[in-house]
């Protein structure tokens, strides 16, 4: 797991307490029952922080997964 | 705080208590991570379970009116410019017409007058934190953004006179805005894409600002009672030793005003009802005369007792805690040498000691700051304004009593003493309240009360409140002892009884017990007695009374106390008997 990755599963686990980092790294709107909408946005406000990065609440809909999430994080943060 | 953290304070196990704090978080907003740091921010202030709770958004003042006596220990109030009126948000398109401002003020005084009923209402049956308008307000004046406009103007006078109409409300407590702007500056608060895309309008260290203000005005710590300083280089600039009265200095023209800055603050908070003493290694024929210099502005009046020899600190500290009854962990020691402020640190650790910061003006500004903090309280009582005059008082009558010679009996005779006694049962009366929740020594069982159980015990019918006022020919005491219960036919369940220490060896609590048989024509009288760590002065009263050490469940009948109780010489009123 690299700094990136890591950095993504604590800022999930902040939001997911209840989550292993292994239930982290497959986590889905699907598959987790409490990301909700009100999840969706700390998640965010929450990336924002610990990234530095301006997430527009318009991508959400996009944002539906760890996998998607890592992959929109390292496009944005390198282009930062 | 940032949201990271929040979430991860939030994380970790909560303290586990029988009773939680109950907090309802009400704003017409969508509370979000306002909700988030306001919990985290609790969790770190206070050693308990918190639940914070959230209502319906949109509607402000509906969600209060709707809201149940019994929901919460508390409500927190965030209200902003859209709760005065729609148009004042950014998610209402409205009208910004310059014909539609005086709708705009009116309709916002309106709702301000329906906020402040339904605030009022909320605050009887328990504290209320309200936070006024943070935001910007939009551009939706004529005029240009430097410049004020009248409906600009009018709008923030309205929030600025709801805001003093109900901060008159012991309940109430209003978020000061002045240290909001010292944490979170204006343009760093209104988020216009999370307002318009979740209903959420505060940028995150925003949110965390309020919530942190919030939760200190929830918390609403107890006051310190006294304050002991030093004099050389801390109450005036000089050595007085070595330049003499008339040499030493607060002005500004001896660059030396910081320190008359300082002597006005301790005046402040000697007017508050804050215990103020010195402890100088000084001469006393010289700080004498220095406070006699006309210029002085803290007054040798408003200071008690003086402590100047060439003793240590420490012995001085322990004299003046003795003479003001009170505690290390309420006082606080300021002198400017730090060797003389880890001497007493050292002999005190509960204490806070603090280095006074001899010419650095910015520093002693900040100090200042700090101790208002310390020492700030939301009411000034009628106590606070005796304080000082019933503690000179006590030592007055130890010393009168030593001197006299003659019998307790004879001294308290001679001590032309009366008691008022209340039974009125007024939800207001902070004395009575904060009397139950401080005091410790003669206290019946260490039973503290929350506001809204205070206000719900109050309300019942089968309840009492009699309160004990108290003066004699030393001085007035004030409002010194407070006795909660209820009654049950012929018998009297007392629940909590306290008394303050500065009443002890005057036998009010006699002439209490005596007044209760009295009032309710009680033939028993039933106390829900604890034993605690320090209600030692309680034990020894009830031992005395009963012959016996107490234990749980004391009772004490008519009889049994006619028997027992000495003599009292008390004059005795009664109000609302």
């Amino acid at each position: 797991m690299d700094e990136m990755e890591q950095r993504l599963v604590r800022c999930f686990s902040s939001v997911f307490p209840d989550l292993s980092a292994e239930q982290i790294r497959t986590a889905s709107v699907e598959s987790v029952p409490a990301w909700d909408s009100l999840a969706a946005v700390t998640l965010v406000a929450v990336l924002q922080e610990e990234f530095g990065l301006q997430i527009s609440l318009m991508d959400l809909p996009d944002l539906v997964s760890f996998v998607a999430v890592e992959k929109y994080v390292r496009k944005h943060n390198s282009a930062s | 705080m940032n949201l990271v953290e929040a979430l991860e304070i939030l994380k970790k196990d909560a303290p586990e208590n029988e009773h939680p704090l109950r907090v309802v978080l009400a704003c017409g907003f969508t509370p979000l991570h306002l909700q988030t740091f306001l919990m985290a921010h609790l969790r770190k202030r206070l050693p308990r379970r918190v639940e914070v709770k959230t209502g319906l958004f949109g509607d402000l003042a509906g969600s209060l009116e709707r809201l149940p006596a019994s929901e919460a220990d508390v409500l927190a109030v965030v209200i902003e410019w859209q709760d005065l009126d729609p148009r004042l948000g950014i998610r209402s398109l409205g009208g910004w017409r310059t014909t539609d401002l005086p709708d705009i003020v009116k309709s916002a005084i309106q709702a301000a007058a329906r906020l402040e009923q339904a605030l009022r209402r909320a605050s009887e049956s328990m504290p209320v934190c309200v936070c006024t308008p943070t935001l910007p307000l939009p551009p939706l004046f004529s005029t240009p953004t430097q410049r004020a406009g009248e409906y600009e103007l009018q709008l923030r006078q309205l929030v600025g006179s709801f805001a003093a109409s109900i901060s008159r409300e012991s309940s109430i407590r209003i978020l000061n805005s002045q240290r909001l702007d010292e944490s979170s500056p204006m343009p760093a608060r209104l988020d216009v894409a999370t307002e318009l895309m979740a209903g959420f309008p505060y940028k995150l260290p925003h949110a965390s600002a309020v919530a942190d203000l919030l939760a200190a005005l929830i918390q609403n710590p107890v006051p310190k009672k006294g304050l002991i300083t030093d004099l050389d280089d801390t109450l005036w600039a000089g050595i007085l030793g070595e330049v003499g009265t008339e040499g030493v200095s607060w002005n500004i023209e001896q660059h030396t005003h910081m320190h008359g800055l300082y002597q006005q603050f301790l005046g402040s908070l000697a007017s508050a009802g804050v215990l103020i003493a010195v402890a100088s290694k000084n001469d006393h024929a010289l700080v004498e005369k220095a406070f006699e210099r006309k210029d002085i502005i803290l007054s040798k009046e408003s200071v008690y007792p003086f402590e100047v020899h060439w003793s240590r600190k420490s012995e001085s500290v322990q004299r003046i805690l003795k003479s003001w009854n009170i505690g290390p962990e309420a006082v606080v020691f300021i002198d400017d040498s730090p060797m003389e402020v880890a001497e007493v640190k050292a002999g005190f650790p509960e204490m806070e000691c603090i280095a006074f910061p001899n010419n650095d003006y910015q520093a002693i500004w900040d100090l200042l700051r700090r101790l208002r903090d310390f020492f700030g309280k939301s009411v000034i009582s009628e106590e606070d304004s005796i304080r000082l005059k019933s503690i000179r008082g006590a030592d007055a009558l130890r010393e009168s009593r030593a001197a006299s010679g003659g019998t307790l009996d004879d001294f308290l005779q001679s001590a032309e003493a009366s008691i008022q006694f209340g039974f009125g049962k007024q939800p207001g009366d902070s004395r009575a309240f904060e009397l139950i929740n401080k005091t410790n020594q003669f206290n019946l069982n260490g039973k503290q009360l929350s506001d809204a159980a205070w206000k719900t015990y109050l309300n019942d019918p089968a309840s009492f409140l009699m309160t004990v006022n108290y003066q004699d020919k030393f001085g007035p005491l004030g409002k010194i002892a407070v006795v909660l219960g209820t009654v049950e036919g012929k018998k009297l369940r007392v629940e909590s009884w306290v008394m303050s220490c500065r009443a002890f060896s005057r036998r009010i609590e006699h002439q209490s017990l005596q007044q209760l048989f009295k009032t309710f024509d009680a033939e028993e009288i039933w106390f829900d007695y604890v034993a605690t760590p320090r209600n030692g002065p309680l034990q020894e009263f009830f031992a005395g009374l009963l012959g016996v050490p107490p234990n749980a469940g004391v009772r004490c009948s008519r009889a049994d106390f006619r028997e027992k109780s000495p003599s009292l010489f008390h004059r005795v009123e009664v109000m609302n008997g």
